[in-house]
């Protein structure tokens, strides 16, 4: 592909590309006629002006390696719109999720809370900890006085293959 | 009947009022509930992290369900059941990565089932115990009571995958409230995301989407707002009052899970029920009822 974006010289990394396109599993994401249906009813374009459509074409074209780096991609809220109501089944969703992955595997910059669950569920098995809550009475109550039963952390064999997983790609 | 339960990391750690709530309706209707072997996260936070991980977490939910011998599992939290039906159909559609992940089980001594059927409070309240016995077991009926519901969005979309009602027009929460004698609005903000997935990333930018659909919710003068997932419930109720900073407007919505109003229709006192827990002002629907 003799593919140049004259604003920034940038060429189509078509191996990154076809990163992606692996892990969507067979979503046809070059039928995307660029309909704009994902952007227009995209919970994030008013706030965080993400469009879906655009990361589509990027992706689809081999303009790739600027994305994992940009904040834009972790500002999709996950309300899976853009997945339904896509025509062509090519799931804006699935691709920013496939981007997140990247960006973790290439050590770009990614929101501190995701690594933290990563290390949270390593260490107890939960994403989140135990928290207090303070009724309208003003009385502080865990687990034990609501008389829920006991969270019990996963078997020993959990972390290793855990971890194991984390190393696929 | 008895159905495998796992509650997932949101409800474990500080959505206390749901847990409670499901243990107490679900018995009452002839559900007996069994707690998986442990206590684990489903895969939802690390699907941005690293996919495969992900998937095997949530294969690994319905692994631990296999344990209990039960066909069933009940998922009460909406990120959780997307998660787990997601993993779900990965394994089915994709032979190779579903054969990794039945290898890396075997390593635990797991065995994943693709026979157990995955249940959300909602459907399992409106398709398997149905309306009319819901109706049948209700003490106290709702009457005057006008609600705005939140299905939330992870239980809706996306269709491919099975999901729990319809995707554009939802109307089984509406249907399980009206069983109860009260009655829902529709309104133009219902599908409105609450914006917990921002949490980690844009803090302000969820209380903003949390803080807008509050506020529309205020503006139809209703008694309050039902959700029935744990994450919509701390943004509208834990966090209301930064999402009313947040939107600039002073917010004061009860909001409160689903299974608490069933309970406090079926007579359940509000102390079993969490109610209490709630940080929004709940009492408004309280004395509603009471009246």
């Amino acid at each position: 592909m003799s593919l140049v974006d004259l604003m920034t010289m940038a060429k189509p990394n078509l191996e990154s590309r076809e990163k992606i396109l692996a892990k969507l599993r067979g979503r046809e994401l070059v039928n995307c006629f660029q309909c704009i249906k994902c952007t227009s009813g995209c919970t994030a374009l008013k706030l965080l002006e993400l469009k879906p459509h655009e990361i589509i074409k990027l992706v689809n074209l081999g303009f790739v390696d600027e994305l994992p780096s940009s904040d834009i991609i972790w500002t999709c809220v996950t309300c899976l719109k853009c997945v339904q109501r896509c025509p062509q089944k090519a799931s804006p969703y699935h691709v920013i999720m496939a981007l997140r992955n990247l960006a973790v595997e290439r050590e770009a910059k990614v929101p501190e809370g995701y690594l933290k669950a990563v290390s949270q569920i390593l260490e107890t098995g939960l994403a989140e900890t135990a928290q207090k809550v303070v009724t309208g009475e003003m009385e502080t109550v865990d687990r034990v006085c609501l008389k829920l039963p006991k969270i019990i952390s996963p078997k020993e064999g959990f972390q290793a293959v855990f971890m194991k997983t984390m190393e696929e790609k | 009947m008895k159905t495998a339960v796992f509650w997932g990391c949101r409800i474990l750690t500080g959505q206390f009022a749901y847990e409670m709530s499901v243990r107490e309706v679900l018995p009452k209707l002839g559900i007996k509930l069994v707690d998986l072997r442990e206590s684990v996260c489903c895969g939802d936070p690390i699907k941005s992290v690293n996919d495969f991980t992900a998937n095997y977490l949530g294969a690994r939910i319905l692994a631990l369900a296999n344990l209990t011998g039960l066909d069933n599992l009940l998922v009460p939290c909406n990120r959780c059941h997307f998660t787990i039906s997601e993993a779900k159909n990965v394994i089915s559609t994709s032979a190779k990565t579903g054969q990794k992940i039945k290898d890396l089980l075997k390593e635990e001594d797991l065995e994943y089932n693709p026979n157990i059927k995955i249940w959300h409070t909602i459907d399992l309240l409106h398709d398997l115990v149905g309306l009319a016995r819901i109706k049948k077991a209700v003490a106290k009926p709702l009457k005057g009571l006008k609600v705005a519901t939140h299905i939330g969005c992870q239980i809706i979309r996306y269709s491919d995958l099975g999901r729990v009602d319809d995707a554009e027009n939802p109307r089984k929460l509406d249907e399980l409230i009206e069983a109860l004698g009260a009655e829902t609005i529709d309104y133009a903000e219902k599908l409105d995301c609450c914006g917990s997935a921002l949490m980690y990333s844009h803090p302000d930018s969820a209380f903003s989407l949390a803080g807008s659909k509050l506020k529309a919710v205020q503006n139809l003068a209703v008694d309050g707002l039902v959700v029935s997932c744990p994450d919509c419930q701390l943004m509208f109720d834990v966090k209301q009052k930064d999402a009313g900073t947040t939107v600039g407007a002073k917010l004061n919505v009860p909001v409160v899970y689903y299974t608490q109003l069933l309970g406090l229709a079926l007579g359940i006192d509000e102390r079993k029920l969490g109610l209490r827990l709630n940080q929004s002002p709940v009492d408004q629907i309280m004395t509603k009822i009471l009246v």
